[in-house]
């Protein structure tokens, strides 16, 4: 596949791409396409032991920039490091019931997004030879593949992705739990999920995770009409993991007010988890895959 | 608030639409799987309050849109901020009759009743339908234009009119016009004499302006007449005047006073003359000017000349020689034998009085004599029958033996009277034919008490030479002129020539009749007595004479001008509904939006 950046994998449509072939097939699309964006070579790295110098791109830690070759030739240029592999990160994925879902036939589901969101960031950890986990979670804990560096790895994340899921209820603190447990050292959390959990429980987990060192960004998955409320214009609505909540609302009525409650609660899972140090980043599913996977990736560049 | 459709109102019904479907909220089956419902949730529970608002405005709006809708289909009329009316025929009746030329503050009544006539016309509005109608008949419609116009070039009618046709005239014309509202309103002076009897406009709005206070006093001559009509040559002038106190007064003849002196309340005046002058005269009696300068002056008219000389045929029978021979006594008539009076069968020239034969055994030979003389008439067959006979100054005449005439081809002439339908006393040129014999077993004419002044008058008006009629009239009145005049003579010495049916002149005076060159009789034209009498009907006693629907008669020229046009303030309501409807509409689409737009740019 052309990597040019008209036709760069991680740019385009997520629905469209993901159309085009199998899980391992696009997400090495999205990797190169996603690399060749940051003009490093996969061997390269930001480590210890000096490589060579070239011209700044936007994008790259401002921390390489060497201000001494600014002053002297007033160019901006970024110091390269031969690389070095010692992280040790873990994707958590929810795979509940209400992930497996999306409001328009035109895009992905939430959950399906979210694989290839993951099926791409662990090759691009691989590829940085960090040692990268997985685990899947709804009701229990659905898989559980201990951090490794190994190129099999991939191979083994991928076909996990492929097994079942879609419980009725999101365990995440035990996955949390256990993502901890699998980073034996300081490393890096990803958490990819939809958020419609018990807010109270997931950050009391993310906090054990943080105590124990390690750096956690959340990828907060959205479908856009989650947040336009513009799937029917009327109708009882229900929550496919709770029978029991269902509520008959026409959009036009409640449109305004739903659209703030999102916003707040967005802002609410935004600021409460900014203050334990976590990253997080709203993603929809009609973003390009490059969008969450340049936020995954700068949270790993911020480890050591 | 009234409709013009209320069946429409039906459409109100639709509000249970709106209704429905704020209700039907509640029952909605569409299942949607929301992975996001508790966002759902907590937005509704946030903001129950406002959503609940939201709804109800929302409601409210989309029921207020079809009422609004509803009402205005219905055709509202009502008022809405105090201006405009519902379009409207009204017709104006304005009394211009003799009686408002009287000077009242200054100036002529009418000028103030004209003013008020034209304020009810100024409120008009060009979906008003108007018209104006005067005493004298007088009508005008059309534009509003028109009607202010023919409302400012109205003057006084020089007679009484008829106020009362007027209004039934206005009445017809708004009940003919199609809308729904109709008014009648009427500007006058509410004369005593005029408003004599009850008047009704039906289901037709009847507003009435009459002037409060006190009338002017008033002087006029409500009598003059030359007795008798025709002087040979001597005679008396009768007059009277109302008088609230005493006048001076004058009567005069042609170019020569008669008498002059003070005429006081109650008193006839009589002049007895003997002028010199022959044939037609004109005469006034006239006192001081006054207030109401119309009837200050009454005009007469009398035929001077020698008396007729007359000859009674003996076999006529003893009441025709005595009332002759009482007309001689009386200087009316002479003896001699300018006119034959008898049966008809023993006439041999004209003029005469020609009486049937009172032996039907002589009607063939009475027939004949007809024929001889060239007379357009025949007796027919005798009908022996108690008939009573019909025609002015014949009251309580019957004939029990008649012979009733025929007319024969191109007959002309007067019938003077009838009985049973048949022409019974016939007159024309140099000739009068009596259908019965003057005997009391065939009629009992003879026995009456105004049989020898009318014997008299007869005999000068339609036998002795050139002079015959004398008439009276109104301005402008109908008029039955004899055959064979063809024009009026003015006082200037102008000849109008006139038509079958054509009415009085509008100007009081003396006009002679004229027949070629010749004075044949006079017209004389007075306004009416009683219009001299300006005592005004209370207000209270005027409302009693209106039958009407929400009649309205008052003094108060402001109570009056907010009783026009039906219910004063009130006007179609259908295009401010319409806009309503249109702008609750756009009320509900900008509630219904807003929360979108705010979405968006969210």
């Amino acid at each position: 596949m052309e990597t040019s950046r008209a036709t760069r994998a991680d740019l385009i449509d997520p629905a469209q791409l993901a159309s085009l072939g199998r899980m391992e097939i696009v997400a090495k699309w999205v990797v190169d396409g996603f690399l060749q964006g940051l003009h490093r070579s996969p061997r390269k790295g930001f480590s210890v032991e000096f490589a060579e110098f070239r011209p700044y791109q936007p994008g790259d830690d401002l921390r390489y920039i060497d201000w001494k070759i600014v002053a002297r030739a007033d160019k901006w240029m970024v110091k390269q490091f031969e690389e070095e592999t010692n992280m040790r990160a873990a994707i958590v994925l929810d795979v509940s019931k209400s992930m497996d879902w999306r409001g328009a036939p035109s895009r992905l589901t939430k959950l399906a997004y979210a694989e290839q969101v993951v099926a791409a960031l662990a090759l691009l950890l691989i590829r940085q030879k960090d040692a990268v986990g997985l685990i899947r979670y709804d009701e229990t804990l659905r898989s559980v593949i201990p951090p490794r560096a190994r190129n099999v790895q991939w191979r083994r994340i991928v076909s996990a992705l492929e097994e079942g899921g879609a419980g009725n209820d999101s365990d995440m603190s035990a996955a949390l739990v256990q993502a901890g447990k699998l980073v034996s050292r300081p490393g890096l959390v990803v958490l990819i999920s939809d958020l419609l959990v018990d807010e109270e429980a997931t950050l009391n987990a993310v906090k054990v995770v943080r105590a124990g060192g390690h750096g956690v960004t959340v990828l907060h998955i959205m479908d856009p009409s989650e947040r336009d409320f513009d799937v029917s214009p009327e109708g009882v609505f229900v929550d496919p993991e709770r029978e029991g909540l269902r509520l008959p609302a026409t959009a036009s009525e409640v449109q305004e007010a739903y659209r703030s409650t999102v916003d707040h609660a967005i802002a609410e899972w935004r600021s409460k988890l900014a203050a334990l140090g976590v990253g997080y980043e709203v993603v929809f599913t009609d973003s390009p895959f490059g969008v969450p996977l340049r936020r995954a990736f700068a949270s790993r560049q911020r480890l050591p | 608030m009234s409709f013009l459709a209320p069946l429409y109102l039906l459409l109100a019904g639709a509000v249970a639409v709106p209704l429905f479907l704020h209700l039907r909220r509640r029952r909605i089956e569409n299942r949607v799987d929301f992975p996001a419902v508790r966002y759902l949730e907590r937005a509704e529970k946030d903001n129950v309050r406002q959503l609940k608002i939201r709804n109800l405005l929302l409601m409210f709006l989309r029921i207020a849109t079809v009422l609004a809708i509803a009402v205005a289909a219905a055709r509202p009329i009502g008022a809405f901020f105090g201006a405009g009316h519902v379009p409207t025929a009204l017709a104006i009746v304005l009394d211009n009759s003799l009686s408002t030329s009287a000077i009242v503050n200054g100036q002529p009544l009418l000028a103030s009743l004209r003013a008020s006539a034209l304020d009810a016309a100024n409120a008009a509005t060009g979906s008003d339908r108007v018209w104006f109608v005067t005493v004298d008949g007088s009508v005008t419609g059309g534009s509003l234009d028109a009607v202010r116009q023919a409302i400012s070039r109205t003057d006084v009618h020089p007679a009484r009119g008829d106020l009362a046709t007027a209004i039934t005239r206005a009445t017809g014309l708004v009940v003919g016009s199609g809308l729904g509202a109709r008014q009648v309103v009427v500007v006058t002076d509410a004369q005593a004499t005029t408003w004599n009897a009850p008047l009704a406009t039906g289901d037709v709005r009847l507003s009435v302006l009459a002037p409060a206070g006190t009338p002017p006093s008033n002087r006029a001559v409500v009598l003059a007449e030359a007795r008798p009509a025709r002087w040979t040559p001597r005679g008396a002038v009768v007059a009277r005047a109302q008088l609230p106190d005493s006048a001076t007064y004058r009567i005069a003849l042609g170019e020569q006073t008669l008498a002059r002196g003070t005429a006081r309340e109650g008193e006839d005046l009589t002049v007895r003359a003997a002028p010199s002058g022959r044939g037609w005269r004109a005469g006034v009696v006239e006192l001081e000017p006054d207030e109401l300068r119309a009837d200050d002056a009454r005009w007469f008219a009398v035929w001077l000349g020698a008396a007729p000389r007359v000859r009674p045929d003996p076999a006529a029978g003893p009441f025709l020689r005595t009332a002759v021979d009482a007309l001689v006594q009386d200087a009316r008539v002479a003896p001699g034998d300018d006119v034959a009076l008898g049966a008809a069968d023993g006439i041999l020239r004209l003029p005469a009085l020609l009486l049937a034969p009172s032996d039907p055994s002589r009607l063939g030979a009475a027939n004949r004599a007809l024929e001889r003389l060239g007379l357009p008439w025949r007796f027919a067959q005798p009908r022996r029958d108690q008939t009573a006979v019909r025609g002015e100054r014949f009251d309580g005449v019957r004939a029990s033996l008649r012979y009733p005439l025929e007319a024969q081809p191109g007959a002309t002439g007067d019938t003077i009277a009838t009985a049973g339908g048949a022409p019974w006393i016939v007159a024309g040129d140099g000739y009068v034919i009596i259908a019965s014999p003057l005997d009391p077993a065939a009629t009992d004419l003879p026995l009456n008490a105004n049989f020898v002044p009318w014997l008299g008058d007869i005999i000068a008006q339609r036998l002795a030479g050139s002079a015959s009629a004398l008439l009276q009239a109104v301005p402008g009145g109908a008029v039955r002129y004899p055959a064979g005049v063809e024009g009026l003579e003015g006082s200037d010495g102008q000849v109008t020539p006139i038509a079958a049916g054509a009415p009085a002149p509008t100007r009081a005076g003396v006009y002679f009749l004229r027949r070629g060159t010749e004075r044949v009789g006079a017209l004389v034209v007075n306004a009416e007595p009683d219009e001299s009498d300006l005592a005004r009907l209370p207000i209270a006693t005027l409302r009693d004479r209106v039958r009407a629907r929400d009649a309205v008669v008052t003094a108060d020229r402001a109570v009056w001008k907010r009783s026009l046009f039906d219910v004063g303030s009130r006007r179609p309501l259908q295009l401010p509904l319409i806009l309503l409807a249109l702008a609750l509409l756009v009320a509900e689409t900008v509630v219904l939006r807003r929360g979108e737009r705010l979405g968006d740019a969210a």
